[in-house]
């Protein structure tokens, strides 16, 4: 006679029901397992007295049952099961405990959290050993990370993308963040060496979710955000500060330097108040006084009877606060011998610039099936198209609104006002007219003139639409009983085509009538690998051996065309325009073929040790030298199951080491070794071809030795963590080694020099407090590297910009010359002087106590001025648990490092006509403020400015990266209406920023200078995730 | 797999020994110097040749820009510009183009023997090849170092006439100077019979033409005669139609020209953006170029070269403001195709006009100068027939007749002439003093000239800090 017991399985922690644990009646073999919402039913014979509950990473619990019809049981972590935590690693998964390498693992919970849209803006400190960027705030881009330090000066220090086993060549925005299970960076030797030719910079292994077996399951994630600037634009000053200032660097050049005694001020006083407000002024004039009468010329001030008639911001025209929309469905579940997880996904994220935006609908399915007890086989589809809307031009360009709206004078305004100061009616629109900056109009704006982005970004085009799929397949056969065969093959196509537009109503195509480029480019990669594993138990002993074949194969193809003349607005398509004035295309390919095997050993569980061994061979090198030896070996000991340390609060301790080999040979070029003509240069008619590139015939691989010993340690239950210390040397180093000018200054590729990046990372994890209703952890992850280039071609230093390569030196040193201050008598810039160029007849010079100074930039000396290279980064997180609520904050910072702001310093100028000012330039020098150290106002000064340490500022920042704030509905509501799980949440990513300067985003770029580029956003987020 | 799997070839490039495996091929490599001529590096204001020409005018004395407009060439018109050394500053753009093209030429005058074609092949491209680098290293040692005369042991510039890779120190002017001469003088020879195979390339007549502007900068008088007298045959003057037509077509007067098809134009990045003030380019758009008041009123009422120049009206409202050139416009509405001139028979008859009366014969260099001003004003007559007063009569119709063609600071360098700028309003065809910043500079002031880039001072080791210019 049996009965029927039914209940529910949760985890402790989050209280998430547990599907697929094993429930057994103790004593027996009866049993089954929970269903996907945790839920049981089993039948148990009348004398049974307890279930057992069985669950990998959880402590086993028995249950009496008493009378009991129905029995929920919570289940507790089990730290000390750490064993069975499976990670992954090239060509499959391994135990942590079994492991040898160096990794960290970011599991699919931390990237829940926050609300981003591409996976590589997770990363920035959750785990030790990464830097990131921040990668701007342009919806649907990608933050770059590096892997302990910089590994390569003129190739790829990028680390390799692994997508479930393959390297992934598509576009990382592309992959749907909840389709996530985890995110494994792989930073040593032994952990990344089998993907040897190219995991020289760390691998990153990104490894999508699968069905679990049981009842199907359904969950939908909703999230709607909005953003705004986490960085905010740099102070600056208003109208009536501006026209002061201005008329100032006017007056002062008039004088052709400072106002001294003996010169004619009241002469240039007056020329400027004539001049100011004219044509080779700041033309426009938004005062209510005569253009002649808005500076007074006796106190330079504005003219007390001046009042503003109108006042417009181009941020808050160019500027929103913008949208997020995020949601996902996906429905997974399994058999005995079948898996599924399907998901569908929907992004659509506006930018804080108007006429920005990346919008995306993804699916993925991965289904995997044992097809007989020897065949098992599986693929995992995904597919997305994306429209990604205001691919701005950056850097200086006018269309990009950052640049435009950060320098516009801020007397400049957006719409055009007659000479009341009132708007006028635009006669084809009706609406009111916008200020082009035309003579035509109020005048030829000294700011950018013929344009105005609010009218011509409504008007232009500049997207790209993507299209992109990656098939992952893979057949795995047993044989022998020990063998395993297994070859996958995983493919990536990408679709991208972008348009260009300028319309033909006005600003730069104006004249032609419209002008569209339409490019399409075309992208197919594949992975193909044959590998056959043999495992070996026999005694203590366990052997794991490995050898396979891979090819990987790229090619890009792309078309692209421009047309101008188009007839009617409306339209960018080309068929509606006259005359073609570009038509092109190309194609390029990239092939790698690598043999690989690999050892790995362990005795008792507590001795373990791994060898591998890759050669690849790769098309960008000659056929000679292009093949390349990799390998690595590695070892561990774990102390903590040794009898000797028996102590019960250890639970768990390791030392392991390794050293190996990897490759780089991510140059410029897919051709590098070839002497190249470039072609296109064509002379009417006549094919033509300028030289492009020298031949390099010897160049190999670039090699990065990598040593790495470290510790992974559970103590109490309670804190765990890892510390590690690594060291990788790159050698022949793929070095573009600069010839001069003169010679055609063509970069010769040699494999030359040695750099070497140092270091340590810890990483903590302290669960203060953990009881049934309160649960708080505590995570800090440290990093901290020392970059040095040991050998430079031929020893001599290479001068890059702001940075000057040399022995001994960082590969972020910078090289620059020493800002010394103002000349307190007349407002001159110093700076330090180049001794051997020092002259004491000259007026140039001058000796300030023990310094020699020059106000002549070109004569100042240069030097290294600190590093870009931080002296720590780092994040840490805190998590709480109260009953149903959770909240969890990231904070990430880096403390040292110097940014040079060349943004700064372009708000900074000595009075450029129509850009705007920094707030700090209300210090400048004057004869009444002697001293400072901002120098005098004066127009067209020479030889008086340029990169120097006056731009260099300390680059620490600490970034509240995310707060969410969750809380999950009890189960007893939930279950009524069919709900197991339903948790809601406030995000907030990029809270607040701290730097040194306000402005400044150091964060921008690893090498410490500033573009204008779009900066990052911060995120408020409504949440809903349902479990069905 | 098999052994050709890592085998790959790319597709918008060819490898070097296919280049110069025959003459075909090298012409190829020829015509994409030809059209580096023309190709827009870095910003819109660089856009080969025809960029420096108009910087050599905008630090000159005879082109007025009224405002600022975009800002571009104002730092060459108020002489800031070249005094940086950055590499994308004038100087750096202008050293790094001259050699680019110094480099390909000598790759072509290295390789070009050892083809496959015709001897008379052969020495075609090696001619044009020959030409162009001289052509560099005329422009190069005059932006970078004071005129030949009197400086002819001054620092030059670094000289190769073979690939190479590693750099070499300044050496001196005559050292460049010997240079020129000798690449010419073997062009010349090469070139001798050939005719040549689009409007973009030389040919002998070109090279003698050449030879003439140089020997007009050395002095060497009698040289410049007997060249700009050789490379004018042939070729015909304008007539008051060709000249009004917009210095945007080849004609039966060029020696040299770009012919740009539309779909090779720069745009905004071209000498029309900047010169064609009725196109909707920078001067189009308010950064007009205007010829002085000075050198209008030396053109009587006849004269055509007037007609193309916006006259003075008391509070001109119109959309070209008073002394508004109309010497270059766009050939087509709608299009950026158009030629660039880079030399014309009536260069040739100034020089040798001035060559003549400097060689003291006078009655000679009056017909010759009377043939070609009654060319553009048919009642000219020369208003001195000796002596200075011919010479000076010479170089204002020079000044006239070749006004925004890029000859002004190299005049002033031979000359030794000052900058010398009349400042007043634009309206009244004078400099803008706010915008101009230097009104009088002498002509060996150092801060005419231009700066090294430092980058080349750096990756040079045969250059150092003291070699940059003071």
């Amino acid at each position: 006679q049996s009965r029927t017991v039914t209940g529910k399985v949760t985890g402790a922690g989050d209280n998430s029901p547990l599907p697929g644990v094993s429930v057994v009646v103790k004593g027996t073999s009866t049993g089954t397992a929970t269903n996907a919402d945790g839920s049981f039913s089993v039948n148990v014979p009348a004398d049974a007295k307890a279930l057992v509950f069985r669950y990998i990473g959880y402590v086993t619990k028995e249950a009496a049952i008493g009378s009991n019809s129905n029995i929920n049981v919570v289940l507790d972590l089990d730290n000390k099961q750490l064993a069975e935590v499976l990670i992954q690693v090239p060509y499959g998964t391994v135990t942590k405990t079994a492991f040898t390498g160096a990794e960290s693992t970011i599991s699919t919970k931390a990237i829940e959290r926050q609300q981003v849209t591409s996976v590589t803006r997770v990363l920035e400190g959750l785990v030790p050993g990464i830097q990131t960027t921040n990668g701007g705030g342009a919806p649907g881009s990608n933050a770059s990370v590096r892997v302990r330090g910089i590994g390569s000066i003129n190739s790829s220090s990028e680390p390799l993308y692994v997508v479930d086993g393959v390297p992934f060549s598509g576009t990382l925005q592309s992959i749907s963040t909840d389709d996530i299970a985890s995110v494994t960076v792989l930073k040593d030797a032994a952990a990344a060496a089998l993907y040897g030719s190219r995991a020289a910079n760390g691998v990153i292994m990104i490894t999508t979710k699968r069905g679990k077996t049981g009842k199907p399951s359904v969950a939908v994630n909703l999230r709607r955000g909005v953003s705004d600037r986490a960085i905010p634009e740099y102070e600056r000053v208003n109208e009536q500060e501006y026209y002061e200032l201005m008329w100032e660097a006017m007056r002062n050049a008039k004088l052709g330097g400072a106002p001294t005694a003996g010169k004619d001020i009241a002469g240039a006083n007056k020329f400027a108040s004539d001049n100011i407000a004219g044509g080779n002024g700041l033309v426009y004039n938004p005062y209510n006084v005569p253009g002649n009468q808005v500076i007074d010329a006796t106190t330079g001030r504005l003219n007390p009877n001046a009042r503003l008639l109108y006042s417009d911001s181009w941020a808050d025209e160019l500027f929103q606060q913008s949208n997020r929309t995020d949601v996902n469905m996906n429905v997974s579940g399994g058999a005995e011998k079948s898996d599924y997880y399907l998901s569908v996904g929907y992004i659509k994220e506006e930018g804080v610039a108007k006429f920005s935006g990346y919008d995306r609908v993804n699916a993925r399915a991965s289904i995997n099936t044992q097809v007989t007890n020897w065949l098992k086989s599986g693929i995992n589809i995904a597919g997305n198209m994306s429209e990604n809307q205001g691919n701005y031009a950056t850097g200086t360009a006018t269309s990009n609104p950052f640049y435009y709206s950060r320098y516009m004078g801020p007397i400049y305004p957006v719409w055009q006002r007659d000479g009341e100061g009132k708007f006028v009616t635009d006669p084809t629109t009706g609406d009111r007219a916008l200020d082009w900056g035309n003579a035509s109009q109020m005048g030829a704006r000294p700011y950018a003139p013929n344009s105005n982005l609010l009218g011509s970004l409504a008007l232009d085009e500049r997207s790209i639409r993507r299209s992109e799929a990656t098939v992952n397949t893979f057949a795995e056969v047993k044989f022998l009983e020990d063998f395993t065969f297994k070859t996958t093959f995983g493919g990536n196509y990408y679709n991208g085509f972008g348009t260009t537009f300028q319309n033909s109503l006005y600003g730069d195509a104006q004249n032609v009538s419209g002008r569209s480029t339409k490019s399409d480019t075309r992208t197919t990669s594949y992975t193909f690998n044959q590998v056959l594993t043999w495992n070996k138990q026999f005694g203590n002993h366990s052997l794991r051996a490995l050898a396979g074949h891979e090819n990987y194969e790229y090619e890009s193809r792309n078309v692209s065309a421009t047309k101008t003349g188009f007839a009617f607005p409306g339209t960018n398509e080309l068929a509606a325009a006259a005359t073609i004035t570009d038509g092109t295309s190309g194609f390029s390919d990239h092939k790698i073929e690598s043999y690989f095997s690999q050892l790995n050993y362990s005795l008792s569980d507590k001795y373990l040790a791994s060898a591998s061994f890759r050669r690849d061979g790769t098309s960008r090198f000659y056929k000679d030298s292009r093949w390349g030896n990799f390998y690595s070996i590695g070892a561990g000991w774990r102390i903590s199951e040794e009898d000797f340390l028996s102590a019960d609060w250890i639970d768990e301790l390791k030392l392991r080491g390794s050293y190996g080999e990897q490759g780089n040979e991510a140059t410029d070029s897919y051709y590098q070794w070839q002497g190249l003509y470039s072609l296109g240069w064509n002379n009417g008619n006549a094919p033509g071809a300028i030289v492009s590139s020298l031949p390099a015939l010897d160049l190999i691989w670039e090699s990065n030795a990598n040593f790495n010993v470290g510790a992974d340690f559970r103590f109490f239950n309670k804190v765990e963590g890892t510390v590690e210390y690594f060291q990788r040397i790159s050698s022949n180093l793929l070095f573009a080694v600069p010839t001069p000018y003169s010679t055609g200054g063509l970069e010769m590729w040699q494999n030359i020099g040695t750099m070497s990046n140092n270091g340590w990372e810890l990483q903590l994890g302290y669960n203060a407090i953990n009881t049934s209703d309160f649960d708080w952890r505590m995570d800090l992850n440290l990093t901290s590297y020392k970059n040095k280039i040991k050998e430079m071609p031929n020893g001599d230093p290479i001068i890059n910009g702001t940075k000057r390569l040399a022995e001994g030196k960082d590969i972020y040193a910078f090289w620059l010359r020493e800002y010394y201050g103002v000349d307190p008598n007349n407002g001159d810039a110093l700076y330090r002087t180049d001794k051997t160029l020092y002259n004491p007849a000259s007026s140039a010079y001058q000796i300030i106590g023990q310094d020699t100074v020059t106000n002549n930039i070109n004569n100042a000396t240069y030097a290294y001025r600190g590093s870009a290279i931080p002296d720590l980064i780092g994040g840490f997180s805190n998590s709480f648990r109260y009953k149903g609520f959770d909240l969890a904050v990231l904070m990430t910072f880096q403390v040292g490092g110097k940014f040079y702001d060349g943004n700064y310093a372009g708000l900074m100028h000595r009075g450029t006509y129509g850009t705007h000012f920094s707030k700090d330039i209300l210090n400048r020098w004057t004869p009444e403020n002697t001293n400072t150290d901002v120098p005098r106002l004066q127009q067209g000064i020479a030889s008086q400015d340029g990169a120097s340490t006056r731009w260099l500022f300390d680059a620490s920042y600490l970034n509240v990266k995310n707060i969410n704030l969750g809380y999950t509905l009890p189960n007893t509501l939930t279950s009524r209406i069919g709900v197991n799980n339903m948790r809601a949440f406030v995000s907030v990513d990029n809270a607040k920023i701290f730097t040194k300067n306000e402005g400044m985003d150091p964060q921008r770029s690893f090498t410490g200078t500033s573009d204008f580029s779009y900066p990052v956003m911060r995120t408020f987020t409504l949440g809903l995730n349902g479990n069905f | 797999c098999d052994k050709e799997y890592l085998d790959t070839a790319p597709s918008s490039s060819v490898p070097n020994e296919m280049v110069f495996g025959t003459t075909e091929g090298a012409t190829v490599a020829l015509n994409g110097i030809y059209r580096s001529l023309w190709t827009s590096m870095d910003n819109h204001g660089n856009y080969g040749q025809k960029s420096y020409d108009l910087t050599m005018d905008m630090m000159g004395n005879d082109v007025i820009t009224p405002v600022r407009g975009y800002g571009w060439f104002v730092a060459e018109y108020n002489h800031s510009a070249y005094a940086t050394a950055t590499t994308t500053s004038r100087s750096g753009v202008a050293w790094r183009y001259y050699y680019r093209t110094i480099n390909n030429a000598n790759l072509i005058i290295a390789n070009v023997d050892n083809a496959t074609g015709t001897q008379a092949r052969k020495d075609y491209v090696k001619g044009n090849a020959l030409f162009l680098r001289a052509h560099s290293y005329f422009y190069l040692i005059n932006m970078f170092q004071h005129t030949y005369k009197g400086h002819e042991n001054a620092p030059g510039v670094p000289l190769y006439t073979e690939p190479t890779t590693e750099g070499k120190g300044r050496g001196t002017v005559q050292e460049v100077y010997n240079q020129i001469i000798a690449d010419l003088d073997a062009a010349e020879a090469l070139l001798e019979g050939k005719t040549k195979d689009l409007v973009s390339h030389i040919n002998q007549k070109t090279v003698k033409g050449l030879q003439a502007r140089v020997a007009l900068q050395m002095e060497n008088w009698e040289r410049a005669r007997m060249k700009a007298n050789e490379a004018r045959q042939g070729y015909s003057l304008m007539n008051a139609t060709t000249y009004k037509a917009g210095f945007g077509v080849a004609n039966s007067e060029w020696m040299w020209g770009l012919q740009i098809p539309n779909d090779q134009s720069t745009i905004y990045a071209s000498f029309f953006s900047h010169m064609s003030n009725t196109a909707g380019g920078y001067a189009g758009l308010g950064s007009k170029k205007l010829i002085t008041r000075e050198l209008y009123e030396k053109m009587s009422a006849t004269d055509v070269r007037k007609e193309i120049v916006q006259a003075p009206v008391a509070d001109n409202k119109g959309t070209q403001p008073n002394y508004t050139s109309l010497k270059f416009r766009l050939p087509g509405a709608g299009s950026w195709a158009a030629d660039y001139v880079l030399m014309r028979a009536s260069e040739m008859y100034l020089i040798e006009a001035e060559a003549l009366a400097r060689l003291g014969r006078a009655p000679e260099a009056v017909a010759l100068l009377e043939t070609l001003v009654r060319s553009r004003d048919a009642a000219y007559v020369a208003p001195a027939i000796s002596g200075q007063a011919l010479i000076e009569e010479i170089l204002i119709q020079r000044r006239i007749e070749l006004w925004g063609e890029g000859f002004s600071i190299l005049d002033l360098k031979r000359l030794n002439r000052p900058v010398k700028r009349i400042t007043g309003t634009a309206a009244n065809g004078e400099h803008v003093e706010a915008l101009i910043l230097v009104k009088e500079r002498s002509i060996t002031d150092p801060q005419i000239l231009f700066r090294i880039p430092q980058d080349e001072i750096n990756n040079n080791k045969a250059l150092s800090a003291s070699d940059q210019n003071p």
